[in-house]
């Protein structure tokens, strides 16, 4: 079921990620990871923590790229949140949920509206 | 609650997100069943398309020997490969050189169609490692015997102007022959080798303070013997000025009795295992080398970029036996039509490339036109009967003192996927997008 009341992964923002309640974030369907600029995870919504076979209180508080997601710490995203101050940007990708090979969409956020950086992950 | 199931799962998905080394586990063809992140992270950037679901196909661009390896493993398990070299990116030369890119991957066949690989960046260690053989090559050579140096002293200009007595007894020069020449008097054409010339080698050790080189040297009458030769800048302080170089030393070592070995680990180290053609990392040595040279002496180099038409179909129709012995014989076949002076090297699955010295887009052209011709009217012998394949070639040459190798492969690939584009079997220069054949 869509929930049309929640933002679509498009669509969604950093004011929307910052005043999204905890259950809201949980509720859609496509996985969210906030972290700190330091890189420490803050945000692992139930949909991520699914598809990752992970809970989430095992991926708060890590370092996301060196501990979850190896897959990212490369030049097309995690070295994207270092160079650039703004950042909206959508791009195919292929991550290693449960060790299977799985392409995806990733939307990469960051900008003045929130501390923190997103990753949204869509299957 | 999580069960203790569960959590042990959870503890092992953990370990293997976290896990600083790539694994997978792949079918025979090379598709991908089980990947972690490490392996993903290495292997994205290097794959030409951005969904990486066969190992063997992103790989195969770097090292097609990998599937050539697992083919002919005839066990029913055990290791195809340790920690094989594969050469992702040439060094650039801003970077002394030191900067390539190199993956270490680990073939082990676990059962029918089942594959085990491990995947490793040790670019690191094999930049170390360099200069680490280098030093141990000459400590080694040292304790080897003192007798063994021949050692000549050079002027600031690098005129020879004075020798020791074992010069005489390794080169077969006497002291009269050298004295007043230029240290490329040893020096002896040689095609294999992908080390620097003697004025670039003067040239590093300027730079260094010195240059370590192996290679083939003339000794008086033209008999060649393998040498090691160290040469090493004297330096005088010019009051404010600073240090001056004052002229240089030069050692010279006779280490022939290893010439065998030498020789044959520099064919194993620069050759392609299937077509004996040159391989990816000695291509960029090569193009490297030959850049600077051309760039230094104002002379063109032209680079041809040649891919079969259609391979992926040969395979699929006759089997891989089919599409080697496709790959074989185009390479007899390019070696045949090229000159001794001109690179030819396989630097991906069916994809191959010939460096031309002192050669324009004109001539560049005219020889990819012959190389094209006498592809597509070679039989390949295929089981009972015979194939015939086709090839697209793109030539570029070097446009300006700046552009670096990478930039002249790049608009060679340009005209080539145009040829392709214009329906193969046919030559594209890259400066003119327009068929001349």
């Amino acid at each position: 079921m869509i929930d049309l009341s929640l933002p679509a992964f498009a669509d969604i923002d950093l004011a929307n990620l910052t005043t999204l309640s905890r259950d809201d974030m949980d509720r859609l369907p496509f996985g969210v990871v906030g972290m700190a600029a330091t890189g420490i995870v803050e945000v692992y919504n139930a949909t991520e923590s699914r598809l990752a076979g992970l809970p989430a209180d095992t991926v708060l508080g890590a370092h996301y790229f060196s501990t979850t997601a190896q897959c990212m710490n490369n030049f097309m995203v995690a070295q994207r949140f270092e160079d650039e101050p703004l950042l909206d940007a959508t791009i195919d990708y292929v991550l290693t949920l449960r060790m299977r090979p799985t392409p995806v969409k990733l939307r990469l956020l960051k900008g003045a509206e929130s501390a923190r950086h997103y990753v949204l992950i869509q299957r | 609650m999580l069960s203790d199931l569960e959590s042990e799962h959870t503890d092992l998905l953990q370990f293997l997100y976290a896990c600083p080394v790539g694994l997978l586990q792949i079918a025979g063809d090379g598709t991908i069943g089980l990947i972690n992140p490490l392996a993903m992270q290495l292997l994205l950037p290097i794959a030409s398309v951005p969904w990486v679901t066969n190992f063997f196909d992103v790989i195969g661009a770097y090292a097609p020997e990998l599937r050539n390896l697992a083919d002919a493993f005839v066990g029913p398990n055990g290791p195809i490969c340790r920690a094989h070299r594969i050469f992702v990116s040439a060094p650039s030369a801003r970077e002394g050189g030191d900067d390539a890119k190199v993956l270490a991957c680990t073939l082990v066949k676990l059962g029918a169609g089942r594959l085990m690989a491990t995947i490793e960046d040790i670019s690191k260690q094999v930049a170390q490692e360099r200069r680490l053989k280098q030093a141990e090559t000459w400590f080694a050579s040292l304790i080897d015997g003192i007798n063994d140096f021949a050692v000549l002293s050079l002027d600031a200009a690098g005129r020879i102007d004075g020798v020791n007595p074992s010069v005489t007894r390794q080169t077969g020069f006497a002291e009269a022959d050298v004295l007043g020449k230029l240290l490329d008097i040893f020096d002896l054409p040689d095609p294999e080798s992908s080390t620097l010339s003697t004025p670039e080698q003067m040239a590093s050790a300027r730079r260094e303070g010195w240059h370590l080189d192996e290679g083939w040297r003339e000794r008086r009458g033209g008999a060649r013997y393998w040498c090691q030769r160290l040469i090493a800048v004297q330096s005088e302080s010019d009051g404010d000025n600073g240090p001056v170089i004052s002229g240089y030393t030069v050692i010279l070592r006779d280490v022939t009795r290893q010439e065998f070995d030498s020789a044959k680990l520099r064919h194993m180290l620069t050759t392609d295992y299937l077509t004996g053609a040159y391989n990816r990392a000695h291509f960029f040595d090569v193009a490297e080398r030959e850049r600077m040279r051309c760039s230094r002496n104002r002379n063109p180099l032209a680079l041809i970029a040649l891919d079969v038409d259609h391979f992926k179909q040969v395979n699929d129709s006759y089997g891989h036996g089919v599409g080697d012995i496709v790959l074989k014989s185009l390479s007899a076949i390019c070696k045949i039509v090229l000159r001794p002076s001109d690179t030819f090297a396989r630097i991906g699955g069916e994809e191959f490339v010939v460096l031309l010295p002192s050669t324009d887009l004109v001539g560049a052209a005219q020889l990819a036109e012959r190389l094209r011709a006498a592809i597509a009217t070679m039989p390949i012998k295929a089981g009972k009967g015979f194939v015939r394949v086709t090839a697209s070639l793109g030539c570029a040459v070097m446009a300006t003192d700046a552009t670096a190798v990478t930039e002249l492969l790049a608009e060679a690939d340009k005209a080539l996927y145009e040829a392709k584009r214009l329906g193969r079997d046919r030559v594209v220069v890259s400066s003119c997008p327009r068929a001349v054949a």
